[in-house]
């Protein structure tokens, strides 16, 4: 049973009055393992927040299946197991840090009394702490970033999904983000987020969906995109004179006071390797340069074009 | 930059123009002189559908703006609209009584016109059939100042079978009417109506009839004194202390006030030919 | 009533009871009906009648006021914010979400009037009015018609902007006090097409002014069980017709 599935959803608007349809969604096929960091890779407009919007039922496909533990999307009982997190959230401002978790809570039919101790957790969790009494409309957008985490974990969800969590945080922000993401996967739960950052996507996901005018690219686990795409490898080497090293691979450049070799395939790593030994040159490094996700996400957008 | 204190300054000098210049205006505009107000005064239907509701309110408003108006002795000819304005309050809340009472007795002392307020009366009788003082009120009247007596017969018949009338409107033929003339019997009347008053309402408006006797006697009185001072003095008293003496007075009307006196021409009034009780 | 609907209820009567412009409303409420002894004073008569008339519609009109303005923003402002998409994308079905709203004006709505009737009937008890029980009537009659117009304010704000939603809401308001006339138009009309409109209409559209027995209250006049019975009746089902319609067209709604 996956934790989210998603087949051939389609989704257009129609502009105001206007006959003329926008479509957006082309028929996006995508799938998410339980207990996997999923990344949803896109460029603005794309199509990442509509797919979302759609699976959360604030949009209503045109087309499509959507099932969420199995069972189809529609309906307000399918979102008892989700937690979500919009891009830029905003909360009344006239609730307190903890009054809205509260309120967040009795929308999940959860008592106040049941979740006394869980939104103190959490609120800790987040990094909130003394802070809970604060009328919202005082917090920064790193405190209400935080706040939106915890709003989305307070019924302890199985699935949870983030638009843009990144977005707007400073580098302590987003650290702290990633390992607490990391940690929720620990505890066993799905995670599936979107961003354009593709920094903080290589550092955590497991598997990642590339979305482009409004249909997915490419799926799969990070590691095979990437290993298929090791572009070529690098034999970084010193105290070696140019002229030997002509001979043993015309191909180099100098950096750094190193000199950098390009070889094309592996195969000929341990004959370069041996000769520079034997000239008494010195190894620095032996690399594989992948393709990163970044490359391949612009080669994706080159080929859109 | 205006320094802040600057503007409150110009602020308060503005509004110190302001009212400045209101008293001015006012003083060269009448506002109640405006009767063209009541000409284009909207029907009572038209009214009560332009009050959305609130039409207990517009009733009371037009009332207060009524009394107002009618009790301003200097402006001529305002009882022009004496009968459209009453009509339209009625129209709109028929079962308010004051304008009634209030109105017919404005029509009767002030604009002297009788038929219209027997008009008016007999609307507050169809209105509020459970009510007697408006067919009472309208017999009266017919006798008092239009002296018809069968006329004011047939209304004291019409108040006596209502409910809850008092026991002597049902002895009221003719021979009773010319009794009632008799200021003494009417004062009993009216006695025993305000000390077995059912509401507030119907105790005032025995007071007042109460208060209207009591005057006319109280001034007979005075007048027959007044002539027999300046008979024997030649002139008229300065005041009516003048006159002391043993059963001198009374000088105080029913609600305490003196009794107003005119030395030049030696009469003698109430201060208000009609007072109505202020809670 | 599930949680969630209690939660929407709360939040939402919790953001009337945190904003200014409320309590400010129900404070000149107060004021004005405070102020009908001083109108009061200008009458020959009954001026107790006057202080009863003025004050009752002072707080008619401040609650009408404070109906209207809550409720046309009540739905607008969530999506205009966005924060109905915290609420929208968690297990709360759309019919929760509009009857939560309800609810909750209908709480805002109540402490609104409690508030203002409270006050005023201690003051026409101190002022010798006397302990009439008619004025609680006429405050439930208040409270089943600010109901309506809070149920018309919420299906305008369900679909449109602020600005018509205020147009509609008070249009329907004035029209629903001169509904009573519409009768006497049938009696007019020769046209059967207009005849059968004019009676469809009367039916359509909301009567607000059996809600308004003012004169029974002040004048003493006799109060019929059976259309106090009928008045009830016809605002719970008016009311009921509202919300479902209100669910219906937000249903249908998406939020890009």
């Amino acid at each position: 049973m996956k934790a989210l599935e998603i087949k051939g959803l389609k989704k257009s608007f129609r502009s105001n009055f206007l006959i003329k349809k926008y479509r957006i969604l082309k028929g996006i096929d995508l799938d998410v393992e339980k207990g996997e960091i999923y990344g949803f890779l896109g460029p603005n407009g794309a199509g990442k927040t509509t797919t979302i919007k759609c699976v959360l039922g604030l949009l209503f496909p045109d087309q499509g299946e959507i099932l969420i533990d199995g069972k189809p999307a529609a309906g307000a009982g399918a979102r008892s197991r989700i937690g979500f997190l919009p891009e830029n959230p905003y909360f009344y401002d006239y609730l307190t840090a903890r009054e809205l978790l509260f309120f967040s809570a009795s929308l999940f039919n959860l008592p106040a009394a049941a979740v006394h101790d869980r939104i103190a957790a959490l609120i800790h969790q987040v990094g909130l702490s003394g802070h809970e009494d604060l009328k919202l409309r005082k917090f920064s957008k790193g405190m209400i970033q935080r706040l939106g985490l915890a709003q989305a974990l307070v019924h302890d969800p199985d699935l949870l999904i983030l638009d843009e969590p990144f977005s707007g945080l400073d580098p302590i922000g987003r650290k702290d983000l990633r390992t607490m993401i990391l940690t929720l996967r620990e505890q066993g739960k799905t995670i599936f987020f979107s961003s354009h950052i593709l920094q903080d996507m290589e550092m955590m996901v497991d598997r990642v969906g590339i979305i482009l005018n409004g249909s997915i690219r490419r799926q799969g686990r990070l590691s095979e995109l990437i290993s298929r795409s090791t572009q070529y490898y690098e034999v970084v080497c010193a105290h070696i004179s140019e002229p030997v090293l002509t001979t043993i691979q015309a191909n180099f450049a100098c950096r750094d006071g190193q000199y950098v070799i390009t070889l094309a395939s592996d195969a000929d790593i341990n004959q370069v390797v041996e000769s520079i030994i034997h000239n008494d040159g010195r190894i620095v490094s032996v690399n594989p340069v992948k393709m990163t996700l970044e490359d391949i996400f612009f080669n994706e957008m080159r080929d859109n074009q | 930059m205006i320094p802040g204190r600057l503007l409150a300054v110009i602020s308060l000098c503005g509004l110190l123009l302001a009212a400045g210049m209101q008293n001015r205006y006012d003083s060269r505009v009448d506002y109640f002189a405006e009767r063209s107000a009541f000409v284009s005064l909207p029907s009572g239907k038209a009214l009560k559908v332009l009050s959305f509701g609130y039409h207990n309110l517009a009733a009371d408003m037009l009332f207060i703006w009524a009394i107002q108006f009618y009790s301003t002795p200097y402006l001529t000819n305002r009882f022009d609209f004496l009968e459209r304005v009453f009509d339209t309050i009625s129209d709109i809340s028929p079962r308010y009584r004051d304008p009634y009472i209030i109105g017919a007795l404005i029509m009767v002392y002030e604009a002297g016109d009788v038929a219209m307020a027997l008009r008016l009366l007999e609307k507050g009788s169809r209105h509020n059939p459970d009510e007697w003082f408006f067919d009472n009120d309208a017999g009266y009247y017919s006798y008092k100042f239009l002296k018809d007596v069968d006329k004011a017969e047939t209304y004291y018949k019409r108040a006596a079978a209502k409910p809850g009338a008092p026991a002597f409107l049902k002895r009221m033929n003719a021979h009773m009417v010319y009794l009632s003339e008799d200021p003494k019997v009417a004062y009993g009347m009216w006695l025993d109506i305000y000390n077995n008053a059912r509401d507030p309402f119907e105790k005032d408006m025995a007071f007042n009839h109460l208060y209207q006797i009591r005057a006319e006697i109280d001034l007979a009185q005075l007048k027959e004194r007044i002539a027999l001072f300046r008979e024997r003095s030649g002139r008229w008293p300065t005041s009516l202390a003048e006159l002391a003496g043993p059963g001198a007075g009374p000088f105080r009307d029913l609600k305490g006030n003196e009794y107003i006196y005119d030395a030049e021409k030696g009469a003698v009034t109430a201060a208000k030919v009609f007072q109505w009780k202020r809670r | 009533m599930t949680m969630s609907m209690k939660g929407i209820a709360c939040n939402t009567f919790r953001e009337s009871a945190r904003n200014k412009m409320f309590y400010l409303l129900v404070f000149f409420g107060i004021l004005f009906a405070l102020s009908s002894k001083l109108i009061s004073f200008l009458t020959l008569g009954d001026a107790m009648k006057v202080l009863k008339d003025t004050g009752l519609a002072a707080i008619n009109f401040f609650c009408v006021l404070i109906a209207v303005f809550t409720g046309i923003n009540l739905v607008y402002k969530e999506i205009e914010k966005k924060t109905i998409f915290n609420i929208l994308s968690k297990p709360v079905s759309r019919d929760q979400f509009i009857v939560g709203k309800f609810l909750g004006l209908a709480l805002t709505m109540l402490t609104a009037l409690a508030a203002m009737a409270g006050i005023f009937f201690v003051f026409v008890w101190i002022r010798g009015g006397g302990v009439d029980l008619k004025i609680i009537l006429y405050f439930l009659m208040l409270f089943l018609e600010l109901l309506v117009i809070v149920a018309i304010s919420l299906l305008f704000s369900s679909f449109t902007t602020p600005i018509l939603s205020f147009i509609f809401t008070v249009s329907l308001y004035l029209i629903g006090h001169v509904m009573w006339t519409f009768n006497e138009f049938k009696a007019i009309l020769r046209v059967p097409f207009w005849k059968y409109f004019s009676q469809g209409l009367y039916y359509l559209l909301p009567n607000l002014d059996k809600f308004n027995i003012k004169n029974e209250v002040v004048l003493g006049t006799a109060i019929n069980p059976w259309t106090t019975l009928f008045s009830v009746l016809y605002a719970l089902a008016y009311i009921l017709a509202l919300l479902a319609l209100t669910i219906l067209i937000f249903r249908k709604r998406e939020f890009q």
